[in-house]
């Protein structure tokens, strides 16, 4: 069986998710994954799917797109690579670091460069920019998978480091203290 | 995947609202250190906490770090010293003390505790000369902590032993009269003394415990003053019902993260874990303060009618809540009102809105009892006495733990101030009923028995 991963972009709007879905159901389409998200007004949806058969990717593509195009929504459709044979993961400890600070340009790109150095793979990203010098007002949390064997004084030392350059307020801790706080 | 609103308010209370963890405290047993040669006893007990202890404050503090919350003290509890030194004189015991106080600073813990008697029921000879001792060994060392349980349910109320505290809080008072009396600052006494209470001045490591315990004290007062203002905000219609539920809801997070750290450090150390003790716990900040929630509850200051009711409120929500949190739940667990140590109460005092009966009511209520409270500096030893023989009686008639930290400030009055310094805190001096007499009623001495409620068998 052919699998895809569809994507869909657009403005957002009650019934995007219903199209799509419906569509895929007249196609004999199998959703195996959802996830969605808006930032601001903007939807993003990401579908993995398997397709019967006897049913091309182009004329999947083709009805996707002539359902969607009335919704102002635009769609990409890939195929699904093969899984390449397991690779044995490093074992990780789990952080987050939540930076507050006056808007600038390269403050992603200056805290992720930090996260990369020390292998550190993130698993979720939450930024807020509404501009100005608030500090309340300009959020990133990174949720990180970073290698057990990595010397975590370093990495708080150069994230704090970077965080001095960029006139960033940062706070960074090990997830567990928020599940134990937060889930039951 | 955590939501934005669970890290940001996490954070919250982290920075602007003094969530920490008050206390990670090793307790140590030295039942095994005991001898009858000074010198030998000396140095097996210094062997044996230095070998424990040695890293302790740098592990909490890395754990801390990763973790983003403050440890904010580290201390020691050891088995009580009238025990392991039972075959020692009084003058001998100072200098055990002085040893106590030489490892807890080589290990760079602010206190230790676990200078100790049992006396209940009576007072043997290693407990008598503890009790000498406990004067000079308070004056003249910096960390060391003593305690001594004078009352049970189970026992009753031993008013010789009473009475001999009454005179050694006296005596640490004249010792230390240039820093008004701190030495009394050191001293609990006790009804029902649990034996693995973190806080300080009462920690010390029960008979029952292992050869070594963490034991965690949470403490929060800021989060839940907090918690309660920020539901008023949003709705002020909330009944007691209603707060009561958000104080449960809070204690939780509170206690989860106590249990967190304390889990870690102990894993961390290869000891065991022992309890985390569900108090809330002041410091002398602002926003920190056990007093400022009477106020966020509509009363006008800690003291003033309803006090009792909203401390019984706070204090049981605080319990619920902990021990849904953590199912090794133990020591103190409850809301603590240490008169200088809590900015807000101890300006209740000054305004005149708490005195002595009043603390003594709601100390029905809550966790510990009198505490930090400072008197005229002419209280007499039977005065001294007869305020924890009343404070020791509620104690034993309710099943619970009660106790007495109280200092006669030498050479200063009803209204003057006193300071003791950092987390001591300052107070005014609160005036006592008949406090400058002489108390036949204490004089008479012997056991007032253990009331009916100790025949449960």
């Amino acid at each position: 069986m052919n699998k895809v991963i569809i994507s869909i972009l657009g403005h957002d709007r009650p019934g995007i998710v219903a199209a799509v879905s419906r569509v895929l159901f007249e196609q004999n389409c199998n959703i195996e994954n959802v996830s969605q998200t808006t930032l601001q007004f903007e939807f993003a949806g990401i579908f993995i799917v398997s397709m019967p058969a006897d049913l091309s990717r182009q004329s999947l593509h083709q009805s996707l797109k002539e359902q969607m195009a009335p919704l102002g929504l635009e769609v990409h459709i890939t195929p699904l690579k093969p899984i390449p044979a397991p690779v044995s993961l490093p074992e990780c400890e789990s952080y987050i670091i939540t930076t507050k600070g006056p808007d600038r340009k390269g403050l992603v790109a200056g805290i992720s460069e930090v996260i990369a150095k020390f292998e550190g793979n993130i698993t979720n990203l939450q930024a807020v920019f509404k501009g100005g010098d608030d500090p309340g007002d300009n959020i990133m949390i990174y949720e990180i998978d970073v290698p057990a064997q990595i010397d975590q004084q370093a990495l708080y030392q150069a994230l704090r480091r970077r965080a001095k350059e960029l006139k960033l307020e940062i706070d960074i801790q090990h997830r567990n203290i928020f599940e134990a706080i937060h889930r039951i | 995947m955590l939501t934005q609103r669970e890290i940001l308010s996490t954070l919250e209370m982290l920075k602007n609202e003094n969530l920490d963890v008050r206390t990670v405290t090793l307790g140590v047993n030295l039942l095994d250190c005991a001898s009858h040669d000074l010198d030998r006893l000396k140095d097996k007990i210094h062997t044996r906490i230095s070998h424990l202890a040695h890293n302790l404050v740098s592990v909490c503090d890395q754990i801390g770090q990763k973790y983003g919350i403050p440890v904010v003290n580290k201390r020691i509890a050891v088995s009580p010293i009238a025990v392991v030194g039972a075959s020692m004189s009084s003058s001998q015991l100072v200098d055990v003390a002085r040893v106590l106080d030489a490892v807890a600073a080589e290990v760079n813990v602010d206190f230790i505790g676990g200078f100790t008697a049992l006396v209940e029921k009576g007072v043997a000879r290693g407990d008598h000369a503890l009790i000498e001792a406990i004067p000079e060994a308070l004056a003249n060392t910096e960390r060391v902590c003593a305690s001594v349980n004078v009352a049970s349910t189970k026992a009753g109320i031993n008013m010789d032993a009473i009475l001999l505290m009454g005179k050694a809080i006296k005596k640490a008072a004249d010792l230390s009269a240039k820093a008004d009396g701190i030495a009394c600052a050191k001293l609990c006494v006790f009804a029902n003394i649990p034996q693995d209470i973190p806080f300080m001045a009462g920690a010390y490591l029960g008979i029952g415990e292992a050869d070594a315990v963490i034991n965690v004290g949470v403490s929060g007062p800021g989060v839940v003053k907090n918690a309660i203002d920020r539901a008023f905000e949003s709705d002020a219609k909330l009944d007691l019902g209603q707060i009561s539920e958000l104080i449960k809801k809070t204690a939780y997070k509170v206690t989860r993260v106590g249990e967190l750290i304390g889990q870690e450090v102990a894993n961390r150390l290869n000891i065991k874990f022992g309890v985390v003790d569900l108090s809330l716990a002041p410091t002398p900040n602002v926003g920190d303060s056990v007093g400022e929630i009477f106020q966020s509850l509509g009363l006008l200051s800690i003291g003033v009618p309803g006090t009792t009711a909203a401390l019984a409120l706070i204090n049981d929500a605080v319990k619920k809540g902990g021990a849904f949190a953590s199912s090794r739940v133990g020591g103190l667990s409850g809301a603590f009102i240490p008169v200088s140590e809590d900015l807000n109460i101890s300006e209740a005092a000054r305004k005149g809105h708490i005195g002595l009966e009043k603390l003594e009511a709601i100390t029905a209520v809550c966790s510990v009892g009198l505490d930090m409270i400072a008197l005229p500096g002419d209280t007499t030893e039977d005065t001294l006495a007869a305020i924890i023989a009343d404070e020791m009686a509620i104690g034993v008639i309710n099943n619970k733990t009660t106790a007495t930290r109280l200092i006669p400030v030498p050479g200063k009055k009803a209204g003057d101030k006193a300071y003791f310094g950092g987390l001591l805190g300052q107070s005014t001096i609160i005036p006592v009923n008949n406090g400058r007499n002489l108390n036949p009623f204490v004089r008479h001495g012997g056991l007032i028995p253990a009331p009916i409620q100790s025949l449960t068998n």
